[in-house]
């Protein structure tokens, strides 16, 4: 568990981060979400001291970071970066080992803990283990990036923008691999991104920060139905918030059960979001689909009123809409 | 950063064949100067001695190689060092300092150097190490410096974010990426150093500048021409063996 209280951070006049208060649960994945400049990478950096907080206090596991060393407070948390910062001298092997070797494992072990990550991580250990990272992709490079940030399996792990750079399709399945690997690991994770999109899709607790201070946080569901201000309304997408939401609700929140009517000709799988169902009606000009299992069965159906959620009017009315109490 | 990147390179006989080559003409021009008195004739057809005989050759080799060996001992380790200690943060303020040190060490001409020095330290080896010595570290300091500042931010930030120490990062990271560069910088100062070392002859230490000195002051071309082809190969010799030493390099 992490904790942060009134923590503040100066460089010089400039406040970077300003009166931060913030608590992360044990197996949390927390976003930090701002634009640039906003001090989420500063907030996330003070967490491992890779900057020092000028004011306040951070807490983990109960215990003031400042009484740990620096070097012993950082191996026990994983850290992972957008450039990978990968040793361009080292092997891959090598690279995911760095944690494991500082903290003296014996050679087998660290050899087994590599192979183990990398075979999470999905890189072929024949294949990966004895290149250079001037010889991975940008994606290959992000993954044994993460596998060094697991390599000591340290119960926090700091990400900063890890997939900014790495184009659509690479990002968004590295996206799903961490989900994937978080419902496995169940570590903290306090994830820095300015990608509105990768953070509705991780977070299980969004922080929008602007100017060093947070404007607001809370699932990210709560997020997009209650925006605190403008700005959070702006950088959760503005009109685009219903596709967002709906991207972020499966297909079997909304649908009913079959009746006698005939089934529908299109399908979609229950596991499906809301977004994903309304995409196919658009593109298959349907007005209902045949919602099925994993195994191709139809367990309910889906029609486009039951997916907008109309006659639902109280949760709407309870929506806070910037614009129209501006307007 | 291509050339910053090591890998596993199979040291074969080809590989070190240019050096070797060098060093064994080298080798054989101490040795077998004698032979080629028929050509130096060509230059100096009057005189009686063609062939600088007050010493041999490969003794000259050896005092030469000595003192330009200690003096980039010397160069290596106050100049690495120096440029190690600016770089931390506790050293960062003196960057300025020593970076412009190191540059007005090269303006100083080492003639000048031996002429200041000879009052204070003597005739004999001592002066021309001491003028060798502030000569070549410029170019070590700089290379250093700037092997040490190249060295990705990226890298720097998941080093220090991974726990590494100082000691751990300078010498698992820092130092290796900066190698090339650092021993490029050596490579610069040593080769210098062996044709400037020559002058030293002038002060009293005896080397390979000795016939080129005495042929100068006996007007003997024969003799000059000897001890700059000796010096020649030996810079030949000592940078291709730097050359095959750095990774990445393709000559």
């Amino acid at each position: 568990m992490i904790e942060l209280i009134q923590v503040s951070k100066r460089f010089g006049d400039a406040l970077a981060v300003d009166d931060v208060s913030l608590s992360i649960e044990r197996g949390e994945l927390c976003v930090l979400i701002g634009t640039s400049g906003c001090g989420k990478s500063t907030t996330l950096r003070m967490i491992n001291r890779l900057i020092e907080h000028s004011a306040g206090e951070i807490h983990l596991e109960g215990q003031p970071v400042r009484e740990f060393r620096e070097e012993v407070l950082r191996r026990r948390i994983g850290y992972a970066i957008q450039s990978t910062g990968l040793f361009p001298h080292w092997t891959v092997a090598r690279n995911i080992g760095l944690v494991p070797g500082l903290l003296k494992w014996p050679r087998a072990r660290i050899r087994e803990r590599v192979e183990e990550l990398m075979a999470l991580l999905g890189l072929e250990v024949e294949e990966f283990a004895d290149k250079y990272p001037s010889q991975l992709s940008g994606g290959q490079a992000q993954r044994v990036g993460v596998a060094r940030a697991l390599a000591a399996d340290p119960d926090i792990l700091l990400m900063d923008e890890p997939f900014g750079a790495l184009d659509p399709i690479t990002r968004e399945s590295l996206q799903d691999e961490l989900v994937r690997l978080q419902a496995r690991l169940n570590k903290t994770i306090v994830f820095v991104t300015h990608d509105m999109d990768e953070a509705l899709r991780l977070a299980d607790r969004l922080v929008v920060m602007n100017h060093g201070r947070i404007i607001q946080q809370g699932h990210p569901l709560e997020l997009l139905r209650r925006p605190a201000d403008g700005f959070v309304e702006s950088l959760l997408g503005g009109a685009d918030r219903g596709l967002k939401e709906a991207a972020l609700l499966p297909v079997s929140q909304r649908m009913t059960a079959l009746d006698d009517a005939p089934l529908a000709e299109q399908r979609v799988s229950q596991q499906a979001t809301l977004r994903e169902a309304l995409s196919i009606m658009l593109w298959r000009h349907a007005d209902c689909l045949t919602v099925v299992d994993a195994a191709d069965t139809p367990v309910g159906q889906l029609s486009l009123r039951q997916l907008v959620g109309a006659g639902d009017a109280r949760a709407a009315a309870g929506r806070t809409d910037t614009d129209q109490a501006a307007g | 950063m291509q050339t910053a990147i090591r890998r596993p390179v199979r040291p074969t006989i080809s590989h070190w064949l240019a050096p070797l080559v060098w060093l064994l003409l080298l080798l054989g021009a101490c040795w077998g100067m004698s032979w080629l008195e028929p050509l130096f004739r060509l230059a100096e057809p009057d005189s009686r001695d063609i062939i600088y005989d007050r010493a041999d050759f490969i003794v000259l080799l050896g005092r030469h190689l000595q003192v330009v060996g200690v003096a980039a001992l010397l160069a290596i380790g106050i100049g690495v060092a120096a440029a190690i200690a600016v770089t931390r943060p506790a050293g960062r303020d003196f960057l300025p300092m020593v970076s412009q040190l190191a540059s007005m060490g090269q303006t100083f001409p080492p003639v000048a150097v031996l002429a200041l020095a000879v009052p204070v330290l003597g005739f004999g080896n001592l002066p021309v190490i001491v003028a060798l010595l502030l000569y070549g570290l410029l170019p070590i300091v700089r290379n250093t410096l700037a092997g040490l500042e190249s060295i990705d931010g990226g890298v720097a930030e998941a080093a220090r974010g991974m726990g590494m120490t100082g000691g751990q990062r300078l010498w698992r990271v820092e130092l290796p990426l900066a190698a090339p560069i650092i021993l490029a910088g050596i490579r610069t100062s040593v080769t210098i150093n062996i044709a400037t070392a020559a002058i030293g002859s002038t002060v009293g230490a005896s080397n390979l500048g000795d016939p080129i000195i005495s042929g100068i002051v006996n007007g003997n071309i024969a003799y000059v021409l000897q001890g700059a082809l000796l010096i020649g190969l030996l810079a030949l010799s000592v940078d291709s063996l730097f050359a095959r030493l750095q990774p990445g390099s393709p000559d």
